[in-house]
């Protein structure tokens, strides 16, 4: 190879080493203004999406009552229960609910189903309350006579009077009136055992007049109920299974009506009527075609957050972390001097890029996140100061900068790795056990790490290994802006004046 | 290296910070919020806010029992009071709020949270079950990180060290969250958990560093010797060590190495944390204050205890070796 190969060998090097630089930056700032235009414009696809403490909003948890229901299906209900109340939450126009199934985890003993439902903006919880207590729970249960036997020996009962009333060639069941006592009584005193069937095989319900089905003179208003194509097959088989005996149609516990089965159903509709007046019926059947509850449900806890303080919440957690950014990046430039600024571009990206995440992912920002992430901007610079300090030692033995570098990145990267491993097995840790708001930080947590990894093994080496080429030796300005330390005047004076802080200077 | 030649000075003062800690905790207690006793929290926040005994006396004219009224000043700077009570029905919470907010001159019910106890017992018990898992995860991966590390102590120590300066860590921490709740009354809720969880994070990072330059300088300065052994008829090779510095020497390198790094990324944490407690509003104020405690205990065990630790260790293990083989 002679000279002039060599030459063009070195400059197309150093070209591909600035245009990595450019590639890399030019991506960041690509994020950046993809973040920037989604946080600020204001109908973008991915904005920031603000918790309840930071939005101002109400946080309600439901249990559910999951103690008649097959273990195996509990998961299954779960999921429908969430879709019901979502419909339900939807339609009173909170922008952008959450509404999520949350199980206690294994390791408690009391296995319950809990549903978590949170509304930004809304901070009157009654109404809330109220709102989603109006999604009705649709029940059909068989009546048990052994059971009512036992029940009439525990107590004098009222009993059950069945009037045979209207039929239909549709397969409407037909309608029996209950004794007046009988319906005001609790749910649990009365005859009837589960069959499964509930508001979760509901697709639509339909307010009717009774005569015109039958041609009875009466016009009292029923609801007809349409089940899913599930539904119907289980509501053929019970009426099928039980010719004669009654089917109650209860409705948020209550027993509303409780026809007798005079043949097998085949067309998946059935009627419910109970002496409702026209206004009951129709709101009745508003609550019921936005889904019934398929399991019953009471409210636990409830959560509400001012929503003016919540935006002074953010502003503040905003500045506080513009300060502290401010502060690093100062920090950075000072001791490191060349390196430093490098790693304080790795910090900005860092920042770009999390942002980007938690539009994307996304992850909800509480107060808790926030501050969360403004410590990581403290910790996300510790892989560059282990690199840059290697790179010291390395650089002060006579390498050049850019070998200091290399050997620097090669020399911390087993101290990184092994710290990184284990923060990010903690952070899988917490987000395995922990709570949903402990799920946030882990997954802040643990996202903070990887991408504070690679901007300073990605990010940072690129740019370093860019940077012109100087010897500890040359003692020009260059060279010096390698070196670290507060003063940069006299070697020797700078090794006293910060002994106190750097005792590894030889 | 100062670290390990004043150890015995180092390692007491720690030995006296976890004592200390540990008799504030175990006097003056933790002041449970209702995240984990369950129970209600309402802030009402005034204009001119009326006297407390006038909010004491009306609540419990109104029927309320075994409640707490403190002083505080909501987010925007209102005068407020935290009302806690037990965990209030729908009616009970109406009722509450359309008495306070009556008392003062524009009363207004800031935050309303309802916890019920079954779900702060699942809390204690997960915060519980997590810190368990995150420590024994811990123990696991430095003992298997650092196996191979060999003589003189073997690579348990150094996961069952961690752990000890990772106990450290964590109760200076809570011992300063103790004080705080002793004397200003404020309560330990998920937001302390968090900080607890961030500064094992960051204690365990930072003690694995030292803990690296230590492995890294003990294979720098090892001799290998092979020795040939003929077992059951097959020849085996067995390689052992010997250090050609003492090791305290070795572990004092390492020590003085990574100094600098240990101070310097403390310093931009405990900036960050400054600015949050500083600007970042009532919220996080006692995140930061708790995290910054943590991270300054962190800062000093990661040099002052960790190292030192594993050569007051290895030097009473052998000590105690060499006592039997003399016997």
């Amino acid at each position: 190879m002679d000279k002039e190969d060599q030459q063009t060998s070195e400059q197309s090097q150093s070209f591909l080493r600035w245009f990595r630089v450019v590639v890399v930056i030019g991506l960041i700032i690509w994020v950046g203004s993809t973040v920037y235009q989604n946080a600020t414009a204001a109908d973008a696809e991915k904005p920031f999406k603000l918790g309840l403490d930071l939005a101002g909003g109400s946080h309600l948890v439901y249990v559910a009552d999951t103690t008649n229901v097959e273990p195996s299906e509990v998961s299954e209900l779960m999921n429908v229960l969430r879709d019901v109340i979502e419909r339900r939450v939807n339609i009173f126009g909170v922008s952008e609910p959450i509404v999520q199934v949350e199980s206690s985890s294994f390791v408690s003993d009391s296995k319950t189903e809990r549903l978590v439902v949170e509304l930004p903006g809304v901070t009157d919880v009654s109404e809330a309350v109220d709102e989603i207590g109006r999604t009705p729970l649709l029940e059909f249960k068989l009546y048990d006579p052994e059971l009512a036997q036992q029940l009439e020996a525990l107590s004098s009962l009222g009993s059950l009077d069945s009037d045979q009333g209207t039929s239909s060639a549709a397969g409407i069941v037909s309608n029996v009136s209950l004794n007046g006592e009988l319906v005001e009584d609790t749910e649990n005193e009365l005859p009837f055992t589960d069959t499964g069937l509930t508001g979760r095989y509901l697709e639509t319900a339909q307010l009717e007049f009774a005569g015109a089905n039958s041609g009875q003179l009466s016009n009292e208003p029923i609801i007809t109920v349409r089940f899913t194509p599930e539904g119907s097959d289980l509501f053929a088989e019970i009426t099928r299974n039980n010719v004669g005996r009654q089917l109650g149609i209860f409705l948020d516990g209550d027993l509303i009506s409780a026809p007798a089965i005079r043949e097998a159903i085949n067309g998946g509709t059935a009627v419910i009527s109970g002496g409702f007046d026209l206004i009951e019926a129709r709101e009745l059947a508003q609550n019921l075609s936005f889904g019934a509850l398929p399991l019953p449900i009471e409210l636990q806890s409830t959560q509400t957050i001012g929503a003016s303080l919540g935006a002074e919440v953010l502003e503040l957690g905003v500045r506080a972390g513009v300060v502290g950014l401010t502060l690093v990046l100062i920090f950075m430039l000072l001791w490191y001097r060349l390196p430093g600024l490098v790693a304080g571009v790795a910090l900005l990206s860092y920042i770009t890029i999390m942002l980007a995440l938690f539009q994307f992912v996304p992850v909800t920002l509480t107060a808790a996140g926030l501050a969360g992430f403004i410590i990581s901007l403290g910790m996300a610079v510790d892989a560059n100061v282990l690199v840059f300090e290697r790179m010291k030692e390395e650089y002060r033995n006579g390498l050049t900068s850019r070998e200091a570098a290399t050997v620097g990145f090669k020399r911390a990267w087993s101290a990184i790795r092994d710290g990184n491993i284990t923060s990010l097995l903690s952070a899988i840790i917490l987000f395995w056990f922990g709570t949903s708001m402990v799920k946030g930080f882990a997954l802040v947590f643990g996202m903070g790490i990887l991408v504070s990894m690679f901007s300073a093994l990605v990010i940072t080496r690129t740019m370093l290994i860019a940077l012109p080429e100087v010897k500890k030796s040359d003692g020009s300005l260059l060279s010096k802006l390698f070196c670290n330390g507060f003063n940069f005047k006299n070697k020797e004076v700078a090794k006293k004046s910060s002994s106190h802080l750097d005792n590894s200077t030889e | 290296m100062f670290a390990i030649t004043y150890r015995k000075i180092f390692l007491g003062i720690a030995a006296a910070v976890v004592l200390v800690s540990i008799l504030i905790i175990s006097v003056l207690g933790l002041n449970l919020g209702i995240d984990f006793t369950g129970g209600s929290l309402t802030e009402v926040a005034y204009q001119d806010s009326p006297d407390k005994e006038q909010v004491e006396v009306q609540l419990t004219e109104a029927g309320f029992t075994g409640f707490s009224v403190r002083a505080s000043v909501d987010d925007v700077g209102r005068d407020a009071y935290l009302i806690r009570t037990k965990d209030l029905t729908e009616l009970e919470r109406e009722n509450l709020s359309e008495i306070v907010v009556k008392l003062g001159n524009e009363g207004e019910v800031t935050r309303f949270t309802s916890i019920g106890p079954v779900i702060g017992e699942e809390l204690k018990d997960k915060a519980g079950w997590a810190v368990f898992g995150v420590v024994s995860i811990i123990v696991l991966y430095v003992a298997f990180a650092f196996s191979g590390i060999g003589t003189p102590v073997s690579s348990w120590t150094y996961g069952g060290i961690t752990i000890m300066v990772l106990i450290h860590d964590v109760l200076v921490p809570t011992a300063l969250m103790s004080v705080l709740g002793f004397a200003f009354g404020l309560e330990v809720d998920v937001l302390f958990v968090m900080a607890i969880l961030a500064v094992l994070g960051y204690s365990v990072n930072d003690t694995i560093v030292v803990f690296d330059r230590v492995r890294e300088n003990l294979q720098a300065n090892r001799q290998e010797h092979k020795i040939e052994i003929s077992e059951a008829g097959m020849m085996k090779e067995e390689v052992t060590y010997t250090l050609t510095k003492p090791y305290e020497e070795i572990v004092g390198t390492a020590v003085q190495e990574t100094l600098a790094r240990s101070i310097n990324t403390s310093i931009t944490t405990m900036v960050t944390l400054l600015a949050l407690y500083l600007i970042g509003g009532s919220v996080t104020s006692t995140f930061a204050l708790v995290l910054f405690a943590g991270v300054l205990a962190g800062t000093y065990s990661s040099i002052c205890i960790a190292s030192p630790l594993v050569v007051t260790y290895s030097a009473w293990r052998n000590k105690k070796t060499e006592l039997k083989s003399k016997e």
